[in-house]
Order: C-alpha cells, then structure tokens, then sequence
C-alpha cells in the first residue's frame, strides 16, 4: 500500500509538470535555405538600406542573403574611407556647433516619385546634432547633410512626401529655441517647443534647403509618415509626453492613458508661407554639400530660417488621441488608414482618414491641446485591433492589404488585415523586434515579397562575441499566407529602420569610375606630366597621381619642420574597381581611399625631422608592394632644395608658388 | 515484548529517512517561480530557499519596476528567519518520535506537518496576492484589470512571461518527508486493513474510493439490471422490483438483490450508512425509493429471490388493493431489521 502512495504522488507531479505550456518554437521549415541562399556569382533580389544607428553610418545589405555589401559613412568619421580625415570630406561634418566627428543615424528613407521608390536617393537622420543627410545612389556617397535649428533629438525624421517634395525633421526632445534658451528646466512647460522642419528637395538635383519649420508644443515627436494618394498634403507625427514632463519621463511620461498623432495640413503651411505669413527668425546651421566634379565639400552657416507658429494657425495642426505613449505612425498603401502603435498600448488603433476630414469638417472636437484641436477618437477611428501582442511599435504594409506590426514586449510580429482588423498570423523574432522593414512598405506600391524584422535583443542567437553582441536581424518570407523565417544575420551598429529596393532600380545607375576629364578640382593632375610640389609659405602642395603601380613623384626633399603638407593624390584609372590607397607614417589622421578619376587631398603636418615612408594602402596590382615613396623632412631653417621625382626625373625644381 | 502503543522499527527507519531529509532542506531551494518569455532565452527563475530569496531576483526585481511591482528582498520577510527553525525542528521531532516510541507522538508529527504544510501555502498564497495586486500607481505599464498575482501552484500566463510555480527540490524533499511520516502512520494504525477492506487491494480501487469519496452524493447508484450482483448473496440483480441499495456514509451504493440480504449485510458488517434504497414495486423503473418515505409489506405470496418476501411501496401510490391481493400485512423497518 505504500506503493499506492508513492505511485499517487508520481502521478501528481507527472500532472503538475505537464500542465506547462510547451514553447511553440520557431521551427524553420526545409525550404528556408533555398530561399535564403544566393549561390556563388548570383546577385541578390534587393538593396536593404539599413540605418546604422548610433554607428551613425548607413549600411548596405543584400536581400535575401543578408550580405554586407557596403558600410556608407554618413555622420560618423570613416579613417578606413578617410570620410571625415579628407581635407574634402572634413566639411561635410560641419555644424554650428564646428566639426562633429559622431552622430546617430537614425532612420533611413528612400526617394519616390508618385508614391513609387525611385531608386535616386535615400536619406538619413542625425538624431543628436539634428540633421539630415542624402546619400547619392549612384555613387553611394553622402552629397549632402543640412543642420537643423531650434531644434534637439532629431528622431521623427527622414520622412518624405510621395513626390520627394519635402523631407521632413521632427524634435524629439523639446528645448526652447534658439533665440532664448537659458531658461530653467522646469519652465519647460512655458518655454520649451518641438519643431517641425521641412527641408524642401530640389527635383533633379535633390538639393536640400529648409523651407520653413513649424512651431509646436513642447511634446516628443516620435516617428511620422506622409499622407499617400488622397491623404498626399498631410503628414502625421506621432506625438508622446502630452504630459510634457521634463525628469524622470520613464514615469512621468506614461501617465495619460493617450497622447496623440498629429495631423499637419502642411499644404496649408505651405500656402501661408508663400503668403509671406511666415516669420523670419535668426538662426545658425551648417549646410554642406558635396561637389562631384570637384570632388569637394562646401559648408556654409546660414543665418536665418522660416517659422510658423501653429498657435496662430490653428487649421494647420489637428491632434488625434492615440493610446499609451505612440511610437510608430504609419500609412498604409492606399493613404487611407493611419495605424498608430503605443508602445504601452495592448491595442492598435487604426484611424480613417476620411472620417478625420469629416470631423475636421463637422469640428467633432473634444476640446484642445495648448490650442490645437483634439479630434474625438471615435471620430476619427477607423477600428482597433484586439489582443494583437504587447508593445507594439512599427507597421509595414504589403501590397495585398496587410499590416505587419512588430511587437517589442511579446517579441514578435502579427500580420493583419487593415479594412477588416483581424489578425492572420504571427511569428516569433528573436529577440525583442524593434523595426520592421517590408521593400517599399511604406510607398503607394509596395514590394512586398520579404520582411525584415531588426531585433534588440540578440542572446543566444549567434556564437558569443564577449559582453557586446552585434543586433540581429531575422529575414522572413511574406510571399504566401503565412510568414516563414528564412534567415537571421547579424547587423552593424543598431537599426532603427531600413528601406529595400530591387536591384535592378538601382544597379542599373551604378557608377563605375569617375571620368577623369569631368575632374575640376583645384589641385587635380591629369596626367603624370602635370604632377609638382609648390611652396606656398609654409604649406607645401603635392600634386600626386596614382596608377598602378606607382606614386608620382615617389621621392620629394624640402620639407621642413613646420610646414603644413597636402598631398592631393589623383587616381588616374579608367578601370572598373581599380582604387588606391595613401598613407603617411606617423601622420596623425587617416589613410585616403581614391576612386578612379577622383582627386583626394590628405593634410600631413610633420612632428620631426626624418624619412617618411608613403605607400599604397589598398592592394591594387602584382606590384602594389612596390608601389612606395620616401619624404625627406629637414629642420626648420634648413636650406635643403625642395626637389621632387620618380625614377631618373628627379628635378630639383626649387619652386615658389606663383600666386 | 512491542505493545500496541509503540512503534514498528520500520516505521523508525522511515522516521530517520524523514530527519535527513528535513535537513538537507535547508540546503536546497524549497520553491521556484520559472518565469518564460522569448527575450529570455536562458530562462528566469526565483528560488525560495528557506532562509533567502534567491535566482534570478535582482534581473527579475528590475522588470517588475515596469508594472509597479515592490522589489523583492529577503529582508522583507520574517518567514525566512523562522522558516529554518521550522524546518529544524520538524527534523529533531522526527528524531524525538523514534527515542520516545510513542505512537501518539507520531501522530501529533503528522498533524503538525500537515499543519506547518497548510500554513505555508496560505501564507505563500497571501505574499503572491499582495504582490500582484497592490501596484504603484505611477507604474509605466498600466493594463487596466490586470493583476499579477503569480500562481500559487502551476502555470499563468501575465503579460509576456509564463509564470511556473512550482516545488524546487528542497521542497520535494519536505514532500518525501512528508511522505514518509504519513507512511509510517498510515503502517502503524494501519489504516489500510482497517479501511479498505479485507479484500486485496490495488490501486484502482483506493482511486475509485477517493474519487467517490471526493464526489459526495446522497443518491446511490442506478443499479445496472442483469449485470451487477448482490454484495452479499453474490447473485445477479435480475428482478428489478426488489433491488435495493445502501448509500454509505463514504458514498458508496452497495447493491443487493433482496431486501432480506441487505438487512443480513448490515448486521455483519457494521458499517454505518447514510440511506437505504429499495425499489418501488409498482414503478421499478424509477429511481429507488428512500426506505424513510416507503411502505413495506410482506406476504408468502412475493416471491423475491431469496424469499426475503417483501415488496416496498411509495406512500403515494395505490397499495392498498396490493396488500389485499397478497394477502400480505404492513411492515416497518425495525420490523424488518429483527426478522432476518
């Protein structure tokens, strides 16, 4: 009988360790690896254009087989690409604020036109010193970055209009502007504003200028996105800390049960600001722009900048209440639905457009907010998603009526129908999904075809690389009903977002070399013949060229102690993938990476007296090792002639620029 | 020479077993709450030890401050100080028991664990409770409704983790223990002779008692005709206008073909009953009548299987032409009772 006992007990146990749920783990299913798998010589199907986060580069992958193609600096300095150590370069990272070697590359957002991507341009966000960059997709070069004023956490931007009309830049954090800002911090309700800039960009050039920026309360705008189709004209912001708390936000700002997108008419700013209504106010911004034919950046602080204070125009600005701390804001192909994702919320919301005109039109108010009107929230709703997961964030959309919404807190994704809210399918990301990217998921005509999902968490999921671990990266097939996981890759710095395009959009525009005959900078040599060294005073130009494989000229004395050198290399190939590289011993800065047809200039200030090797850096030929030189450095006041040369040219040329 | 009040030398090996057992308690984890969710791949867990809150408790206290939940320290709690006392002293009174020899002692052992084991439930199912509902209101995730009351025993699910509460191993230890001094009580009062009948015992039919035990009726049995036999004469219950039945206080129906074997069955076996059932004579094919409300009548001309010779009426129905047609004369169950 006491067999029964301890059999009972048994029993028990078996039963109370069986009631646990098992874990549905995300078996990945026999065809994944086709799907994933670009073989040896085959291009991948797209460009994914991932924002590299606080790397502040924006890196480059190919779709499916989640292969770094290409790491492009933007805001943060490159030593490999002299990107930032470049005499050219180095203005490019100027602000207001003087050189910035760092920044947070926030978001990314290509171009369209009707709504459709275009494959010219994509754009990236400076989150810390507020700016906003465009990236050249025919040479995958930063051309330009413009600074933004009055403004600070640069987050709800680079969004775009369907036409590529405006880019637009929205604060994240609220500071009082520019023109009065030491006041106490917890004046913030009084003093502290968000802005809202819109950087017009010109249509064949891309030229960036800011059209005008519009005054706002002091909330946080978080993320945003263009009205599409019949919404085209509006922009909504996702908006937290309606309770504009300025300490302890972690709390203080998850009190009110909702805060709100906001919608902005910005066709109506538009008009008021070529009425002339707008008001011109002092400012200071950096605006630098790159030069193809010069190879060169110029940078200029402009001084004044356009705003509109939506208090005074108040059918400008409606706010729509939208649950518990919004985070994404997003617009589904058709421009008629606008989701809203509270990062709190165990809900989405899913708002009409059309029946935010007519509650616009009926004034279905429900009173105001620091004078902007607050719609009703079943006014404007559409309908709300039940029980999808928790702590949703971002919404991508394909082309069949399909939202994906990822899921921070139940770490997953939940595809669901938007006319009818119901939820389809979900899938499991490992871990914590932070930003989704669907190919033109958030243009007219979507692509479709994959979903990548850019986790937080990254664990256990590759082999373990110390206490940091690269973010991982799960891509997922959304051809059929069901989502299927095909394959997860690791990623530079930290995504916030990314945007995908076929290849073939963008391929087929892909610079080979820069014609050496369109070269118009100031110190290029276009041929062996035209290369010299010129004394200007103290600084000593070096007219250098690079052809495989050697460096004109490869020996040069006359440098003296105190001299400030620039050696302005010329690529001389015509040649597809033919780069050189240049490096000084002992230099305090970087190499230079030279493009075929482009001139580089790497500024080199000795720190002695002696001999100093130069070198190609980037294997270029057979006989890249030979391709070397040697720098002669005397003493200040020395008399040493200043002579340059290679191989039985050595002149003694005692120059004295002629200028 | 053992008296009856001492105690067997296998129950006192079962009783030192329980000691050590209650010892090596102290050293292990009494209880854990597993927590699972997909951003927690190397899984988390608290560990309740007797004397500490351990595992995963500062990871753990750092989540809960989303939802408003009071940080966990063992400093909070006077039950870790005591617990090991507890614990200990469970082990030297199973000691005291096997010195002492006493059988009354190892019963007041039993009561006490299952006292102690009560007690600590409730005392873990209030700790639980409290926790879970009484949140900061200030907290940053606020799902209106939701409480977070972990599970006392088992698996819930709140928000994104799946709570599982469940005994660690210092707790199956106290389990065993447990066990074993139920074992050693159960052999010395012998409870299994006593209770569940001479016949051999097997599992299914301790089961069957419980369950029926657990079900708790005041109706007997539908008596199954031409399948189930009387419990005493062993005969196939075939005429259903003289089954009868006894519903035992535990709740069990004991069937019978004839009224007169059941009263013999009651005489020999002492058991004590909650009702007795007889068939309606007129309507058998309803529920058997409660011998309280029922009429008895008894005549040679009945013929019942084994001549008991009664028929049992509803003191509703038209009897009273039965009687004069049988011949027969009333009967009560006392009656009744001194007859066979």
């Amino acid at each position: 009988m006491k067999l029964s006992y301890f059999l009972s007990i048994a029993v028990t146990t078996a039963f109370v360790y069986g009631c646990k749920p098992k874990n549905t783990n995300t078996a990945v299913t026999g065809d994944a690896a086709s799907k994933a798998y670009v073989a040896p010589g085959k291009h991948d199907q797209f460009y994914n254009f991932v924002s590299g986060g606080f790397s502040g580069q924006l890196s480059v992958y190919g779709l499916p087989s989640g292969r770094l193609f290409r790491v492009i600096p933007v805001f943060s300095v490159d030593p490999e690409k002299g990107w930032g150590y470049s005499e050219e370069t180095i203005p490019m990272l100027n602000t207001s604020h003087g050189f910035v070697p760092w920044d947070d590359l926030h978001h990314t957002e290509l171009s369209q036109t009707n709504g459709e991507v275009d494959g010219r341009w994509v754009f990236g966000n400076g989150n810390n010193t507020p700016r906003v960059a465009r990236i050249d997709l025919r040479t995958f070069r930063t051309n330009e970055i413009i600074e933004l004023p009055n403004s600070a956490g640069n987050h709800s931007s680079p969004f775009i209009t369907e036409n590529t009309e405006y880019v637009v830049a929205g604060t994240r954090f609220s500071v009082p502007p520019d023109q009065n800002t030491d006041v106490p911090i917890d004046s913030y309700k009084e003093n502290f504003r968000g802005y809202i800039s819109f950087i017009s960009v010109g249509k064949e050039k891309g030229n960036m200028d800011i059209a005008f920026q519009l005054e706002c309360p002091g909330v946080n705008f978080d993320l945003s996105h263009a009205g599409k189709g019949k919404s085209h004209g509006w922009f909504f912001f996702s908006c937290y800390n309606s309770e504009q708390a300025n300490t302890l936000l972690e709390v203080n700002a998850s009190q009110k049960d909702k805060d709100f997108i906001m919608a902005v008419n910005w066709k109506k700013a538009e008009e008021y600001i070529k009425a002339g209504k707008g008001t011109k106010q002092k400012a200071r911004y950096a605006h630098n722009v790159w030069n193809e034919e010069t190879h060169s950046a110029t940078s200029t602080i402009k001084e004044e900048v356009t705003v509109l204070n939506i208090k005074d125009f108040p059918d400008i600005c409606y706010m729509i209440p939208c649950p518990k701390s919004p985070h994404g804001c997003d617009v589904d192909p058709t421009g008629e639905y606008i989701v809203g994702s509270g990062k709190l919320a165990a809900l989405i919301p899913v708002f009409s457009f059309t029946k935010l005109q007519d509650a616009i039109a009926k004034k279905t108010f429900e009173g105001d907010y620091q004078g902007i009107p607050v719609i009703k929230y079943d006014a404007a709703l559409h309908g709300e998603v039940k029980k999808p997961g928790l702590g949703p964030l971002h919404t991508e959309f394909d082309a069949n009526g399909n939202a994906y919404t990822s899921f921070f807190v139940s770490s997953e994704v939940v595809k669901w129908n938007i006319k009818e809210l119901k939820v389809l399918d979900r899938v499991s990301t490992f871990y914590s999904v932070g930003h989704l990217c669907v190919p033109g998921g958030d243009s007219k005509k979507p692509f479709g075809k994959y979903m990548i999902a850019y986790n937080k968490i990254t664990k256990d999921r590759y082999i373990p690389t110390g206490p940091e671990l690269a973010q991982s990266a799960q891509l997922f097939d959304i051809s059929g009903d069901k989502m299927q996981l095909i394959l997860d890759f690791p990623t530079i710095g930290e995504p916030h977002y990314a945007q995908a395009a076929p290849t073939d959009l963008i391929a087929k525009n892909s610079l080979k070399i820069f014609k050496i005959g369109e070269n118009k900078h100031p110190y290029v040599a276009k041929g062996e013949q035209e290369t010299k060294v010129v004394r200007e005073g103290k600084k000593v130009h070096v007219y250098m060229t690079a052809i495989r494989s050697h460096l004109t000229p490869d020996n040069i004395e006359g440098i003296k102690l105190g001299d400030e050198v620039y050696f302005h290399i010329t690529n001389l190939e015509q040649d597809w993938d033919v780069p050189h590289g240049f490096a000084v011993k002992g230099a305090s800065n970087a190499e230079l990476l030279i493009m075929p047809g482009e001139t580089s200039t790497l500024k080199w200030v000795p720190d002695r007296i002696g001999m100093f090797p130069i070198y190609c850096t980037d294997f270029c030929s057979a006989l890249h090792q030979e391709m070397q030189g040697y720098v002669r450095v005397s003493p200040a006041g020395s008399n040493v002639p200043l002579k340059y040369g290679i191989g039985n040219k050595f002149s003694g040329q005692d120059a004295t620029a002629k200028k | 020479m053992k008296s009856v009040s001492q105690i067997s030398w296998c129950s006192k090996i079962m009783l030192f077993v329980a000691s050590i057992l209650f010892i090596t308690t102290l050293f292990f984890p009494i209880w854990q709450i597993e927590l699972d969710a997909p951003q927690y791949p190397e899984g988390l867990a608290l560990k309740i030890w007797a004397n500490a809150i351990g595992g995963d408790v500062e990871i753990i206290n750092g989540l809960n401050h989303y939802i408003g939940m009071k940080t966990l320290h063992t400093k909070d709690f006077i039950e870790f100080t005591l617990l090991p006392y507890f614990i200990g002293g469970f082990a030297l009174l199973s000691i005291m028991v096997i010195i002492l020899n006493k059988k009354r002692v190892l019963s007041f052992l039993l009561i006490a664990f299952i006292l102690f084991g009560i007690l600590s439930m409730v005392d873990f199912y209030r700790w639980n409770y409290d926790y879970g509902h009484n949140l900061d209101p200030n907290a940053a995730i606020k799902v209106p409704g939701m409480a977070y009351q972990p599970p006392l025993i088992g698996y819930k699910q709140l928000l994104n983790f799946g709570a599982y509460s469940i005994p660690d191993v210092g707790g199956w230890m106290l389990l065993g223990a447990g066990v074993l001094i139920l074992g050693a009580t159960a052999f010395e009062y012998q409870w299994v002779q006593r209770y569940i009948f001479r016949k051999k015992t097997n599992l299914a039919k301790v089961c069957a008692l419980l369950l029926l035990v657990s079900c708790n009726t005041n109706q007997p049995e539908e008596i199954k005709l031409n399948y189930d036999k009387c419990i005493s004469c062993k005969m196939t219950i075939s005429d259903s206008r003289f089954a009868s039945a006894i519903l035992t206080e535990k709740g069990k129906t004991l069937k019978f073909d004839d009224v007169s074997c059941l009263v013999r069955y009651t005489k020999e076996q002492k058991i004590s009953y909650k009702g007795i059932f007889v068939a309606d004579y007129l309507e058998p094919h309803n529920k058997l009548l409660n011998i309280k409300n029922a009429i008895c009548i008894e005549s040679p001309k009945i013929k019942s299987p084994m001549r008991g010779d009664i028929a049992v009426f509803s003191s509703n129905s038209k009897n009273q032409d039965y009687i004069k047609a049988f011949e027969a004369k009333k009967l009560t169950w006392i009656d009744i009772l001194n007859k066979f």
